[in-house]
């Protein structure tokens, strides 16, 4: 890996080229640009304060393994705690993954270090959740936007410039913003300039952690108009890492639901929401309070008992067995596979409900 | 006469106004839903009803007595009840504490039970917070106190209402965890805050509002800072006891789901005014306001055809609230005419009301 310390030619004279908005767009080819095997993330707990023990892991994610078709939408959810934000992290090696692999557009991002890296980085973009927490408060919008570009290389401050411009027109911001900071916009304006600033070097990749979840209702469909509008302009891949199961139908094509640092379940986003098969993501599905009375007065809640285990000591078995209203022995015995139920649909549990 | 009747409620922080002219009732034993986007007024209307806003302190009137309410003047043109004579120790502290015209200027009425609770004194109001009316905040973390054991906390509402002391107030906390739900209740008194998940933060929350059977719940966001499986079980909750008690429970969210859910009648509230309300079956059959629909488009739902296009609210809500020149929501709404902007709208209906010029000749 050290031979690697030089940048490939490629990718720096590709990101050189300057505003050329149609660079990422391959158009729609179905095959997977991101593949993400067995993926690791555990975190050492330290006790003790002169000498610091490692006494045990908190497994945060605990061997998830995804694709994204290219110019598709996969959308990750789950509650807090279950792993789902360190997973997106670890993805662009913003988090160092304990074990597994990280396959972006054919290159392993997991072996990838240095420079190389570094510059491996203007593909792979993501979205934060808090917009104001994001953005440098000292910084304007002109400053904001080309600094990806700066620390990238591209262009002339003229170029950066135009690109700014034009980025902040995708997003539809007007080009009086420039001179701008922060604290002047809106939540929804915020939070436009933060895909703003990520769509600046034209990545293939964004992951957009609980890219609405700050915003109000209204606005939160903007921005996920937005998001729809942007993926066809730009030829985007998204990964949307979300709680709120709604949005993530909205936007994704693909879903898979997380729990206690584990895929449970994974399939196209129309079936997962019409026949869900594991229990987890059914409580789920009939916890979200719909807008409409009529559907609320009538429908069937599973509620869940408890709260999430701690990921330090999870459960043995089945990690939802704690919670589980079908749970039996087998649960905490034996690990349930992650299998195919149906085509393209996978499922971790013992049982075909 | 409804348990709770709030009339044109208005709140100003200086010279920008939070609330302007509130009014909604509760009626016993329902639930009412304050809906709306941040920015709105829903948790200003909650906190004035119940008198946690800081008083200002800036040229007021001198202190009068109760049975004569005296009103002023205020800046704006509309008038501000004057407040009740201080309590001796807030005259004393606070001039130190805040700044000379901070604070809120709060006037209109809320009469619960025949009382308006806009007038109490200071002392008469403490005597019925907690007891009569309790609240439930969004945030449990922030609302409990980090540093005393949660059943201080719940104890220190059966001493000061119900006179409860001792192993009796403990043996009525812990049933009041209990009620709410938490597993082992007894051990869990003496732990604090910081060692109680999210949802189990929420439930004591509510053991120590719901702890002197309140004929009023004010519940702000109560499951927004929570997780779907938790807020399906804190909204089940809430459910139960308002149902076991016949407590009247006023809900504030941002959430149309949650108001589906939970809510018989909906009050949507926009820059600081009620712009419909309905009961809810009517609110989500036929809304009417642009702006109800317009939030109705914008929620993704899981029982509609995937991907279906949303459709959002343009623009995004003002910082200045103006009312008296026209529809405040007139620069985001798709149906905006002229008479929009050519004066007041009013809130007309009874029933299902709402304050929209072009509602009649649309619908």
């Amino acid at each position: 890996m050290s031979t690697e310390q030089h940048a490939e030619p490629h990718v720096p004279a590709q990101r050189t080229e300057g505003p050329d908005l149609s660079t990422a767009a391959t158009g729609p080819v179905a095959a997977p640009l991101l593949e993400v095997e067995d993926l690791k993330v555990h975190f050492p707990i330290r006790r003790g304060i002169v000498v610091e023990r490692v006494v045990g892991h908190v497994q945060a994610v605990d061997g998830v393994g995804l694709s994204i078709d290219s110019g598709g939408t996969y959308g990750l959810v789950g509650e807090s705690g279950c792993g789902k934000t360190t997973f997106g992290r670890a993805v662009l090696r913003l988090e160092e993954p304990t074990g597994g692999r990280v396959r972006l557009g054919g290159d392993e991002v997991t072996a990838m270090k240095g420079e190389k890296l570094r510059r491996f980085r203007s593909k792979m973009q993501m979205v934060f959740q808090d917009p104001l927490g994001s953005l440098n408060p000292r910084h304007n919008v002109d400053m904001l936007l080309s600094e990806p570009l700066k620390v990238h290389g591209v262009g002339s401050k003229a170029e950066r410039r135009k690109l700014a411009v034009e980025t902040l027109d995708a997003v539809g911001l007007p080009k009086s913003v420039l001179e701008r900071f922060p604290h002047e916009f809106s939540g929804g304006q915020r939070q436009r300039l933060g895909i703003a600033r990520a769509l600046m070097l034209r990545p293939d990749l964004i992951v957009c952690d609980e890219p609405v979840s700050a915003l109000d209702v209204s606005i939160q469909a903007q921005v996920m108009n937005l998001l729809d509008e942007l993926q066809d302009e730009f030829g985007l891949t998204y990964l949307v890492i979300a709680h709120d199961l709604a949005v993530v139908r909205h936007l994704s094509d693909r879903v898979g639901v997380m729990y206690l640092g584990k895929l449970v379940e994974e399939a196209d986003s129309e079936t997962i929401y019409e026949h869900p098969r594991h229990p987890y993501t059914k409580a789920l599905l009939s916890a979200v309070p719909q807008p409409d009375p009529e559907v609320e007065a009538n429908r069937e809640r599973i509620i869940l008992k408890g709260d999430l285990p701690s990921p330090a000591n999870p459960p043995s078995g089945c990690r939802f067995r704690t919670r589980c209203p079908w749970a039996e022995d087998i649960c905490a015995e034996v690990e349930p596979e992650w299998r195919e139920a149906a085509s393209g649909h996978k499922v971790a549990c013992h049982f075909d409900l | 006469m409804a348990l709770l009747e709030v009339e044109d409620l208005r709140v100003a922080f200086g010279a920008s106004t939070a609330v302007d002219g509130v009014s909604f009732s509760v009626p016993e034993g329902k639930v009412v839903g304050l809906v709306g986007e941040s920015g709105c007024g829903k948790s200003v209307t909650s906190l004035a009803i119940m008198g946690l806003l800081p008083k200002r302190r800036n040229g007021r009137p001198a202190p009068v007595t109760a049975s004569r309410p005296v009103t002023v003047e205020a800046a704006d043109g509309g008038t501000v009840a004057a407040p009740t004579g201080p309590p001796p120790s807030a005259t004393a502290v606070a001039p130190v504490l805040r700044r000379r015209g901070s604070g809120a200027d709060v006037s209109g009425r809320a009469v619960f039970d025949g009382t308006d609770l806009l007038s109490l004194a200071p002392a008469a109001m403490r005597r019925r917070r907690g007891k009569d009316l309790a609240m439930v905040f969004q945030d449990p973390l922030s609302s409990l106190n980090p540093v005393v054991p949660i059943g201080r906390q719940i104890t220190e509402v059966l001493e000061r209402h119900r006179g409860l002391k001792g192993d009796k107030a403990s043996k009525e906390a812990a049933n009041l965890l209990d009620r709410v739900g938490i597993p082992d209740p007894t051990r869990r008194l003496k732990e604090y805050p910081h060692q109680l998940s999210g949802g189990m933060r929420q439930r004591v929350l509510i053991a120590i509002a719901v702890a002197c059977n309140p004929r009023l719940l004010i519940a702000d966001e109560p499951t927004t800072a929570l997780d779907v499986t938790i807020q399906a079980q804190i909204l089940e909750l809430l459910k139960d006891l308002v149902e076991a008690e016949g407590t009247a429970l006023l809900m504030i969210t941002h959430d149309l789901g949650v108001v589906a859910g939970i809510c018989d009648e909906v009050n949507v509230l926009y820059s600081g005014r009620v712009v419909e309300s309905a009961p809810v079956r009517e609110l989500f059959a036929a809304p009417t306001h642009p702006y109800t629909v317009g939030l109705l488009g914008s929620i993704p739902r899981l029982d509609l055809p995937i991907h279906e296009p949303l459709t959002p609210i343009r623009g995004s809500i003002a910082d200045v609230i103006r009312w008296h020149d026209g529809c405040a929501f007139a620069p985001r709404c798709d149906r905006v005419a002229a008479p929009c902007v050519a004066g007041e709208p009013a809130l007309v209906g009874a029933v299902h009301a709402h304050r929209c010029v072009m509602a009649e000749e649309v619908a």
